[in-house]
Formats: C-alpha cells, structure tokens, sequence
C-alpha cells in the first residue's frame, strides 16, 4: 500500500526545507525535496561596487557568512585578474579551516546526533559503565564516574523542569535507536562539552577578522595588519593566541569527536552502511591554497569529479565552462526567456520568480510540475553530490594524502569496504575525518604563515588595481570555494564597473535540488529511495540521511517562516 | 553600578523590515551610552553567537516578529526561558532559538528583555525598512535607553 509522508519542516536545520515521500511496504520508493521559501538574494546586489558585494552576501546566512565573503572577493579577484599575496591566501585557509572545525562539530553534536542518540536513553545509564567505556575510547580527561553523574543530573534536571528546549522535538524511543544507555550518555555529555568548545574556536575569527560576528574581507587580500613586534597589529602574542585556539581545537577534535563518531558507526553500520548512497557522481572545486590560487596542485583539498562511483578516475572540472554546470528549472518556480527545457550557465543565468505552486495552506505539491524555490545545477547534465563526501572520493580516486590512507584506516577499523563510503554514514564519517584532517591542516597553514612572517613577508592586500579607473568595461569572474558543506560558487558579471548579474550556486542547492528537465532526482531525493520508515508520524530514518548532508537552506532558498504552524504565507507571493 | 549589558540586534539585513534589529543597532551606535552597555549586531548567526554573549549579566534583545499586530507595533518581552520567546519569530529563528536554549542548557542565565517590531515585509530582498517600521525605530531605541537608565521608570519596579 503506498502512503505519503510529509516532513516539513525539516527540523534542526538553517532555513525551511519540505520532503514529500512515498511509501510501500515500509520503505520510500519516490521522494520529493522543495525549499519553500524564495531567494532572490542576486538582486539586492545589483548595481553595486563589486568590492562592496562581500559584505552584502556575508549577510544571506548566519552559519557561513565568512566563505560566502570569501567566494565573493574571489570573484571579483577572478575578474581582474587580481593576485592575492601569499600570507594573506594563508590567513584565509586559517579563516575557512577555524569555520570548517566549528561548524562541522555543532554539525555532529547539535543538529545531527540526535539523529543518532536518545537523550532520555541516557538518564537510564549506569555511570560508572560509562566512565570505564569512555577512558577505553580516549585519552579525553573529562571521563570519569563523577563527571557522568553530574551530567545525567544535570540532564535529568532539564527534562523534569518541562524545558525540553533544543531536546523537545526528539523523537526518544524510537526503536530504530540502537546505542547503549552508556553510549548515549557519552555522546549527551559531549553534545555539552561541543558548546562550551565551540564558542572558543571561533575567536581566531576575531583576531583576522576583526571584532565582529561577521568577519571582514577585502578584495585583494585579507584587511589585517600583521606585525610581529607592534602592539597595535597582530603581533607574536596574537599569533600564540591563535595557535593555542587550534591546538585546542585538534585535541577536542581526535579525542572527542572522532572516537564518539567511530563508536556510533561501530552500532549503526550494519543498516546505515547501505543506506542513503544517493546520487553517485561527486563534485569538489577544492580548496586551501598553499601556493597562489591559480595553483590549483596546491590545494589541500583536491579539485575534480568522480563519476559513477569510479574511485579509479577525476575529471577536470572548469566553472566558468558554459558547456558543463547549467541551471534548470523545469520543476522549480522560476521562468526563463528561453523556457523550461532550457539549462542556463550561471554567467547568464536568470533569476525571474514564477510561483505557480498550490495556494497555502496545501496538503501536497504538485510533483509533476514545478514545486520548489531551487533551482536545479547540472554538470554536463548529471547530478552531483557535493559536501565532505565528495570532497574525500574525490581525493581518494586522486590517491591524494594525507586523506587516502586516513580513509583506508578508518574503514578498516569499522571494517567496512570502500562502498560503503557511499552511505547516509558514510556521509557522516566523511565529515568526522574532514574535520579531523583540517585540524592538522589548520596547524601547519599556521606554521607555514609564520615562516612568511619571520622571513619578512607580512603582506596583506595587493590593492594594484583597487581602482575601477584601471578596469576593463566589461569582465567575467567565478569566484569558487569549498564551504563546510560543499561546492560553492559566485558568478559576478561586471559592467560599467558595477554588478550587472550576481548568481550564486550554493552547495544545499546541488543536494536539495528538485528534478531536472528530464525527471533526473538531485541527491537527497535520490537517497531516501529504499529507506526504511518505522513510524510515518516520527521519520526518523528520513532526519538521518538527510542530515547527513548538513543542509542550509538559509541561502539555498531565502527562509522565513512561522515555526510550528505550517501556514505557508510565505509562498503566495 | 550598571549591570554589564550587551543590546544585541539580530535579523537579516537583506530582508527588509526583518533586519529592524540590526537598524536599531546602527542609530545606538551613534549616541552615548552609559559606560559598560556594549552593542552588537549579531545578523543571523545562531549557536555562533554564544561567544559573544559571554559575560553580560543583561541582554537586551532587538528583534522583528511576524505576529498580526500592525507593522510597526512595539512590544516589550521578558522571557524566561526558551518557551517564553514568541511562536512567531522571524527567519533566523532556528539559529536563535537554539541559541537561547544553549545558553540555558549551559548554566548561563543573563537576565533577558526582548523588544520586538511587528514586520509586514518580510522575505522581498530589500535593505531598507518600509516606512511603517522605519517610523517605529525611535520607539525602539527610547525603549532601549529607558531600560539602560539607571533608575527604572515607576512602573518597571517590582
């Protein structure tokens, strides 16, 4: 009997995300991903000073504002052949590895664990079983029987005072949860140690950045002054600031995160192993720069795809090519000049609204047509997967170190063959290895900046051609990078020496994107495919891979909405 | 002595009236205010926020809200606990609320006042305030500065 499950919203993600799924016999055979909410966010930036546009498209998420000022100065850097200094790339691969540890950390412990980890489980534990599992795991010193105690009543004083507050939407009980009350008592305490750590890391941030949440950037370079010896710079006593901050960060990182990932996926790899594959090309346009940027060897993270799972090939990619990333929209709510069939790259990319989904409040989209805010991006037609997953098959099929043999380690351990990489799990273990080689990255980044510094080169901005008087007309730029999760990329046209077109085509809309013009699914409807749904009123199975993706919505489709009642006023105009 | 108090305005700035938060910051950032009253424009940035917040005994929230009441209307809110902020909150709201929640889940318990703007235009990308709530920012910030003087007014005594 086939049954239609409606989440929506998707809970404990940034911005508004609707999955419509269908059900026989327990399991999704056909699935549908919709953002809700409209972007337009191109248009605001029109017309402006294109050294200006950082600041604009810092403001579209709260989660990544820096990588989306960075993508942005690339741009524009990428237009006029602009050439940042050495130190300044250095800083911002610290800016983006800071953000990257940060956000996939609240990722694992704060929007994705309890994915995997029932809270009220772990009020049943008995703490000293928990103390003797967790010195096993790690050298953590936080491990003791006393801690857990404190914890567990620290928790069970939260539940009982009815403040459920982030813990209230869980759905605890459900039988497709499989960790040990211990288990999930080591993974609630550390959910709390995660938010103390995370407020730290991210004050590197404020040392490059400027004291601000929102960091600064500057087309040209990074607007800091280093110093070594001036009180007013950012001198030696700084820069030890600094690295203590991801020294910090490294240990929380190989002693917490990774051994409660690795216990995790020791439970659930049997099922989630196999679940949740998905579409199966991948797409990187890599990132950290250790050399010039136009040096793309240089890169940390390797640029390339890997199509059809084949871990023996990359293929070169090339943005600003119109013959291989294009925009569709035959099933999203926009119109193009050309029409529906049509597939626009996004130098000419169009953004005219077009909603023509159901009045509010509906029960169901009309799948056969247009019924999303997303648009769909293509390369040379065929969907991409984009994220920490791709990142890392693409560097596998690359033979690319240190992240070959750290993935090799890894499945050993879980004993698990390289398949099963592709998976809802493999996702989240892609991110937990991510996260654990940025660390080191971040260090040596770190080093590498202060050998610069004491052989004299503190250069920050290249401001040759800050001037528009010594611009072209006319000029093109793709400004690339690779955000926590995924392939992000700003496209500036400048003309007169403003913005004449903006496009930005963000990771989540790779993932969470509708059909394409010949009914092609994107990667997160194609993933649910074959999961298993115990319970239609508590889809679990469903928050799993799709938070395995670590969705942002926030930029993918412009959110609004009033959380807890599903009025859809927002799609009417 | 003034209690160590962050006014924190948040909201997008690139969505019309939803950024009347982030407005309000910018006028305080022009006029004097009392010695240990810090301001913040926190935009949209959820859990990352807690960071900042570190250290105030007092924080005074500057928000929009989608509610019925007209735009413009201003209200003031002293929530104690994440179930007090409104149902009705704004975009950024899944950052926030999470926010919130996590302050308290960690321990922290600053005292908290909320002042909302009622927004009808929300999710147009604009940078501007349409002019019902562009009227209401001086109601804002007089609030504001009466909950940062240092004697309450007689009714906000206990």
């Amino acid at each position: 009997m086939k049954e239609r499950i409606v989440v929506d919203p998707v809970t404990r993600i940034e911005g508004h995300l609707r999955i419509e799924a269908e059900t026989e016999n327990g399991r999704i055979s056909n699935a549908f991903s919709s953002g809700t909410m409209v972007r337009g966010i191109e248009t605001i930036v029109k017309g402006r000073d294109p050294r200006d546009v950082w600041a604009f498209v810092g403001r579209v998420c709260g989660v990544c504002t820096s990588t989306h000022s960075l993508c942005s100065v690339r741009a524009v850097e990428n237009a006029l052949g602009i050439i940042v200094p050495p130190s300044a790339e250095l800083v911002r691969n610290l800016m983006i590895a800071t953000l990257y540890m940060h956000d996939h950390v609240v990722h694992f412990y704060h929007l994705h664990a309890f994915d995997w980890v029932d809270v009220v489980s772990a009020l049943k534990a008995d703490t000293s079983a928990a103390a003797r599992m967790a010195q096993d795991m790690s050298a953590w010193p936080k491990s003791s029987q006393g801690y857990f105690a404190a914890i567990q009543a620290r928790i069970s004083r939260f539940v009982a005072s009815g403040q459920l507050g982030i813990f209230a939407n869980g759905y605890w009980g459900h039988p497709a949860y499989k960790l040990s009350p211990e288990q999930n008592l080591i993974a609630v305490a550390h959910y709390l140690e995660a938010l103390e750590w995370q407020k730290e890391v991210v004050k590197v941030h404020t040392v490059f950045g400027g004291k601000n949440p929102h960091p600064n950037f500057v087309v040209g370079g990074m607007p800091c002054s280093i110093n070594l010896h001036e009180p007013n710079a950012i001198n030696t006593e700084r820069l030890a600031f600094v690295r203590q901050r991801l020294e910090e960060a490294r240990t929380f990182i190989d002693q917490v995160y990774l051994p409660d990932l690795m216990m995790i996926a020791g439970v659930y790899r049997d099922e989630w192993g196999r679940l949740g594959g998905g579409v199966s090309n991948y797409l990187s346009y890599g990132d950290f720069p250790m050399a010039e940027y136009g040096e793309t060897d240089s890169y940390l993270m390797p640029r390339g795809i890997v199509l059809e799972r084949n871990l023996s090939l990359v293929h070169p990619v090339d943005a600003r090519s119109p013959s291989e990333i294009r925009e569709y929209i035959r099933h999203s709510w926009y119109s193009y000049d050309g029409g529906d069939r049509e597939g626009l790259h996004p130098l000419s990319g169009q953004t005219n609204l077009n909603y023509t989904g159901p009045e509010p409040p509906y029960t169901h989209l009309n799948v056969e047509d247009k019924y999303s805010w997303i648009k769909t991006p293509r390369w040379k037609d065929m969907p991409m997967e984009v994220g920490p997953l791709a990142r890392l098959v693409v560097a596998y099929a690359a033979r690319k170190e240190p992240q070959k043999s750290f993935i090799d380690d890894t499945l050993k351990k879980l004993d698990l063959p390289a398949e099963a990489l592709f998976s809802t799990l493999g996702r989240t273990a892609a991110r937990g290895i991510e996260t654990a080689l940025v660390a080191n990255w971040a260090l040596e980044v770190f080093d590498k900046l202060m050998e610069n510094l004491r052989y004299g080169d503190s250069r920050m901005v290249n401001h040759t051609l800050w001037s528009p008087n010594l611009w072209p007309d006319r000029a093109e730029g793709v400004g690339l990078s690779e955000a926590p999760r995924g392939a992000l990329a700003h496209f500036m046209v400048i003309e007169d020496r403003q913005v004449e077109n903006y496009q930005m085509v963000v990771p989540t809309t790779w993932n969470a994107s509708p059909r394409d013009a010949v009914g092609v699914l994107s990667a997160f409807e194609s993933a649910l495919i074959g999961t298993p749904v115990h319970d239609a009123n508590q889809p679990l199975e469903i928050l799993r891979t799709i938070h395995s993706y670590d969705p942002c919505l926030a930029c993918a489709v412009h959110l609004w909405d009033e959380s807890g009642s599903y009025v859809h006023r927002a799609d009417t105009f | 002595m003034m209690k160590k108090t962050l006014v924190l305005g948040v909201g997008n700035l690139l969505l019309g009236d939803e950024g009347v938060g982030i407005h309000a910051v910018r006028e305080l950032e022009k006029e004097t205010l009392p010695p240990g009253v810090d301001l913040l424009d926190g935009g949209v940035c959820g859990l990352h926020l807690i960071n900042w917040l570190e250290g105030y005994e007092r924080i005074i929230m500057i928000d929009a809200t989608l509610d019925d009441r007209p735009p413009g209307s201003v209200r003031r809110l002293r929530p104690r606990c994440v179930d007090d902020f409104p149902r009705l909150m704004s975009a950024h709201e899944i950052g926030l609320r999470d926010m919130i929640a996590a302050l308290l889940l960690m321990g922290r318990s600053p005292e908290m006042d909320l002042i909302v703007v009622s927004v009808g235009n929300v999710g147009k990308p604009d940078d501007r305030l349409t002019p019902p709530v562009s009227a209401a920012l001086p109601e804002v910030l007089c609030r504001v500065r009466s909950l940062l003087s240092p004697l309450p007014a007689a009714h906000e005594r206990p």
